[in-house]
């Protein structure tokens, strides 16, 4: 491939971005911690035994979100479809929620009936992560040549044949990228396996952040730390490799298809159920926003937006408009730095032969516990002499070192499936360099940023472990208000609480749905 | 070489434009901030790292900055064991000037790391009796203390026609089979608590009173919000009426009703095995701003202060003679044989009672 000169360095900005964000935290706090008796910790069973509790836990949720995912990502990436937009946003809503709102909802749909433990966390889990499903195989099956599809099938193979001999292969490190991606997200899960697990769905990260934060035994947490990112690293080399076997193939984001007959059916029906599906746990938040012990009632939201403010006076909650504006600042902030580092790694990883390392270098947040991440932010840029603290920006930059592998993820499958001939027929036609490159990769590489930095939005909107630590005490985000809320008694602190989830969920959805709005446009 | 270099420009200046926007909404704390370093005569800003639990109200607040010339940032540190956890890997060289928030769980950590610098406070005099020895030589200030204790839906009782459980011991009685929730003490602060006021109240007999509840059906919850709201009978759709929550939940359900405060709370409080929770504040040891500290901690014992803390953060101020609201005059009982374990015991043993919990309860 002829890459332009520029190109060949632009693994720098990702590379100082997660030298100086990660590494550099990761160092002050295992410079703190670790001493030689650190290995006397590794022959502690218990680590181990969690982590094969995690893996077996992870590799059911992950399967179930596939199940459920990859329909809903053909459905509402490839057809047309009556508010087809809208859906594919709501079906991002789950990824964002904060996991106490998510637990909280689960609970109130499913009763305490079906009690805690193994079911409801792999349900939970694969709630929450459809959406990296949707969007990860999403983003690639949009640029497959539906033409291609529709001719294997008039030389006679049947639908499933056609998708299995000619789509599948397409789509293999895409789903491998998404799946791996699942597997991380549940095999390091926090909140729901610590609101709705039992014995049997503990993870490592739960493990962390016990013995960081209640028995203070900071060795015994770098070792579960460290079988943690080493388990994660694992995955993410084995999707890694996947990826490099991948035949080049569509060029470009291909208009939305008009489903006929029986298919339109089924589309409108995957469609149906994706909503359901997001729509019931969230249809419990609702109800409890507008619901008292005596009935019908505004009281939380007007205690939201009018003049009946939660805690006038207080430094407890802080203005709830106050931290609707912060989180749009830090989600954009995030998107826009997380599209930028990303997508200039996601680059990096195809122009350059150590490429894949690097691109495994870029996922290492994901491995890395909130809390390891939170402290050694805190002791790298919370003191003297560098305190990052007031200017706000150490909360979105943590958001951006977690959604930075997501966009890589997001990224990297489909640039990499992108033609370079095209940047060869450019060259050839006199174009230079850059000028070829991006007629080969530019409308694609758009697509990809928009959808990935609309994901990047998405998480910083619902973060919460990291926020907890870097935030200042009296600029919470909103999921910081929902959990300072959950955290009393009184009817107020719940219905107000539920007001927050619901408006939470309208800002998602409405952000995905605006970034989706100029990606399709590409 | 044209397209993303300009692509690069309009994403870094929104980026700045956006950073603007945002810095607005602190521009009097970080122009603050910058002043004290450039004039250290000119006013000093002290940083308290606290919880997120942590309240006070805005013009008591505002009113102390005013009179002492110290401009007041609050730094959060996630919940309590994370914050101290924060301290503990900083001491030395802090990230704030000031902590608030070190409970009685985990203070000996804290005192062993040397994360303090002594100081006595210039009202320690003032301290209720009970809480005036606990200073540990001069490193830290109570500053204020609540009971975790277990909570009654009393309308569901009454509903049921039976007499609330009025005992620990009553918890295991097969009447009260299937009504108890209680928090995982390996996730929640009050669940520990719960576990220590057990531990405490049975010595060695401790892992049979929780096999006891075991038998009876108790239910484990993963967090405070979990079980009051999710399996309390009175928080939502619950089926449990006997919950681990604080001496100060019924007053607080009435402060956070919704319209009209109700005359009653519901809930009421068991009195019996209650755990005493004492949170303490403390200067940081490598603070460049001692003097100011200080002043810091003179204010939170203060009567100001003292008397903000019931509605705020839901504790009872550790000096003696602070009027209390009505509300907690009337609904919150003051404790007197709550149970206590000495802050070191927990510090050696904390680790082998959460995995002995563990093994007998199957988790």
């Amino acid at each position: 491939m002829t890459a332009p000169g520029w190109l060949r360095w632009a693994w720098l900005a990702p590379a100082i971005f997660i030298v100086a964000f990660l590494l550099v935290p990761l160092a002050s706090l295992l410079a703190r911690v670790v001493t030689p008796e650190t290995l006397d910790y590794v022959a502690d069973p218990l680590p181990w035994r969690v982590a094969g509790l995690a893996t077996a836990q992870a590799l059911t949720s992950t399967a179930l979100a596939l199940v459920v995912g990859l329909p809903m990502a053909n459905a509402l990436t490839r057809y047309r479809l009556l508010g087809r937009r809208w859906v594919l946003a709501l079906a991002t809503v789950p990824f964002v929620l904060p996991t106490v709102v998510v637990a909280l909802a689960f609970r109130a749909l499913l009763g305490s009936s079906l009690g805690t433990g193994f079911v409801i966390v792999v349900l939970a889990h694969a709630y929450l992560n459809m959406a990296v499903v949707i969007r990860i195989v999403g983003a690639r099956w949009s640029t497959i040549d539906p033409r291609i599809e529709t001719a294997a099938r008039t030389l006679g193979a049947n639908r499933w044949v056609a998708f299995r001999t000619v789509t599948l292969p397409s789509l293999g490190p895409a789903i491998a990228s998404a799946a791996a991606i699942v597997f991380v997200f549940s095999f390091t899960s926090l909140g729901i396996v610590l609101l709705l697990g039992d014995s049997s769905t503990r993870t490592l990260e739960a493990l962390v952040l016990r013995q960081t934060s209640i028995l203070l035994d900071f060795q015994g947490a770098a070792v579960s730390a460290a079988i943690q990112a080493v388990v994660v690293g694992s995955v993410l080399l084995w999707a890694a490799k996947q990826g490099a076997s991948v035949a080049s193939g569509g060029t470009r984001t291909f208009r939305l298809v008009q489903a006929r007959g029986a298919a339109r059916m089924a589309v409108a029906a995957v469609a149906m159920v994706a909503v359901l599906i997001v729509l019931a746990p969230v249809a419990s938040l609702v109800w409890a926003s507008v619901h008292s012990s005596s009935g019908w009632t505004a009281a939380w939201w007007s205690a939201l937006f009018g003049s009946t403010t939660i805690d006038a006076g207080s430094t407890r909650i802080g203005s709830p408009l106050a931290a609707m504006g912060r989180s749009i600042t830090f989600a954009l902030i995030t998107g826009l730095v997380a599209a930028v580092v990303g997508g200039l790694a996601a680059m990096s990883v195809l122009a350059h032969r150590l490429g894949r390392a690097f691109a495994l270098a870029t996922a290492l947040p994901l491995g890395i516990s909130a809390a390891t991440l939170g402290l050694g932010t805190l002791l790298a840029y919370g003191r003297a002499p560098l305190d990052l603290r007031a200017t706000g920006l150490l909360v979105p930059i943590a958001h951006a070192l977690i959604a930075v592998p997501l966009v890589v993820a997001v990224a990297t499958p489909t640039l990499r499936a992108t033609d370079s001939r095209l940047v060869t027929v450019a060259a050839t036609l006199g174009a230079r360099p850059s000028r070829a490159w991006w007629t080969g990769y530019g409308p694609t590489l758009r697509t990809v940023m928009i959808a990935a930095g609309g994901l990047a939005c998405a998480v910083s909107l619902g973060e919460f472990g990291a926020a907890s630590f870097l935030a200042r005490a009296d600029g919470p985000t909103v999921p910081l208000v929902i959990a300072r809320l959950l955290g009393r008694p009184g009817e107020a602190s719940f219905g107000v609480a539920a007001a927050m989830a619901v408006v939470l969920v309208i800002m998602t959805t409405t952000l995905v749905a605006a970034v989706d709005r100029g990606g399709r446009r590409a | 070489m044209k397209r993303i270099p300009v692509v690069t420009t309009a994403a870094l200046s929104v980026a700045a434009l956006v950073l603007t926007a945002c810095g607005s909404d602190s521009t009097s704390n970080s122009a603050d901030a910058t002043d004290s370093k450039d004039a250290a005569s000119g006013p000093r800003t002290v940083q308290l790292l606290t919880h997120d639990s942590f309240a006070l109200s805005e013009d008591v607040i505002a009113e102390f900055e005013e009179s002492s010339g110290i401009t007041l940032e609050l730094v959060s540190g996630g919940d309590a064991g994370s914050m101290v956890a924060g301290a503990i890997l900083a001491a030395g060289a802090p990230t704030a000037d000031v902590i608030f928030g070190v409970d009685n769980t985990l203070v000996t950590r804290a005192l062993e790391a040397e994360v303090f610098e002594p100081y006595t406070a210039a009202d320690a005099d003032a301290l209720r009796p009970a809480l005036a020895d606990q200073t540990f030589e001069g490193r830290v200030t109570p500053i204020d203390f609540g009971d975790v204790c277990i909570n009654i839906d009393d309308v569901w009782f009454e509903a049921a026609g039976i007499t609330p459980p009025t005992t620990l011991d009553d918890l295991a009685d097969p009447e009260y089979a299937d009504l108890l929730v209680v928090q995982d003490p390996g996730t929640s602060s009050p669940g520990l608590a719960f576990l220590l006021s057990t531990v405490s109240r049975y010595d060695e007999g401790w892992t049979d009173y929780w096999q006891r509840l075991l038998d009876n059906g108790v239910k484990i919850a993963g967090s405070w919000s979990d079980a009051y709201y999710g399996d309390f009978t009175f928080g939502g759709g619950g089926d449990r009426p006997i919950v681990v929550s604080y001496a100060t939940s019924p007053p607080a359900e009435i402060v956070y009703a919704e319209g009209e405060p109700p005359q009653a709370p519901s809930t009421s409080v068991m009195t019996d095995g209650c755990y005493r929770q004492i949170e303490y504040a403390g200067i940081l040891a490598g603070t460049d701003e001692p003097e100011a500290a200080q002043q810091v901690i003179d204010w939170l014992l203060s009567p100001e202060v003292q008397a903000d803390i019931p509605l705020n953060m839901f504790v009872f101020p550790a000096r003696d003679g602070i009027a209390l609201p009505e509300v907690f005059e009337e609904f919150a009982p003051q404790v007197d044989n709550a149970e206590q374990l000495p802050s070191d015991f927990i510090a050696q043993n904390v680790n082998d009672l959460l995995a002995e919990w563990g093994s007998v309860m199957g988790r």
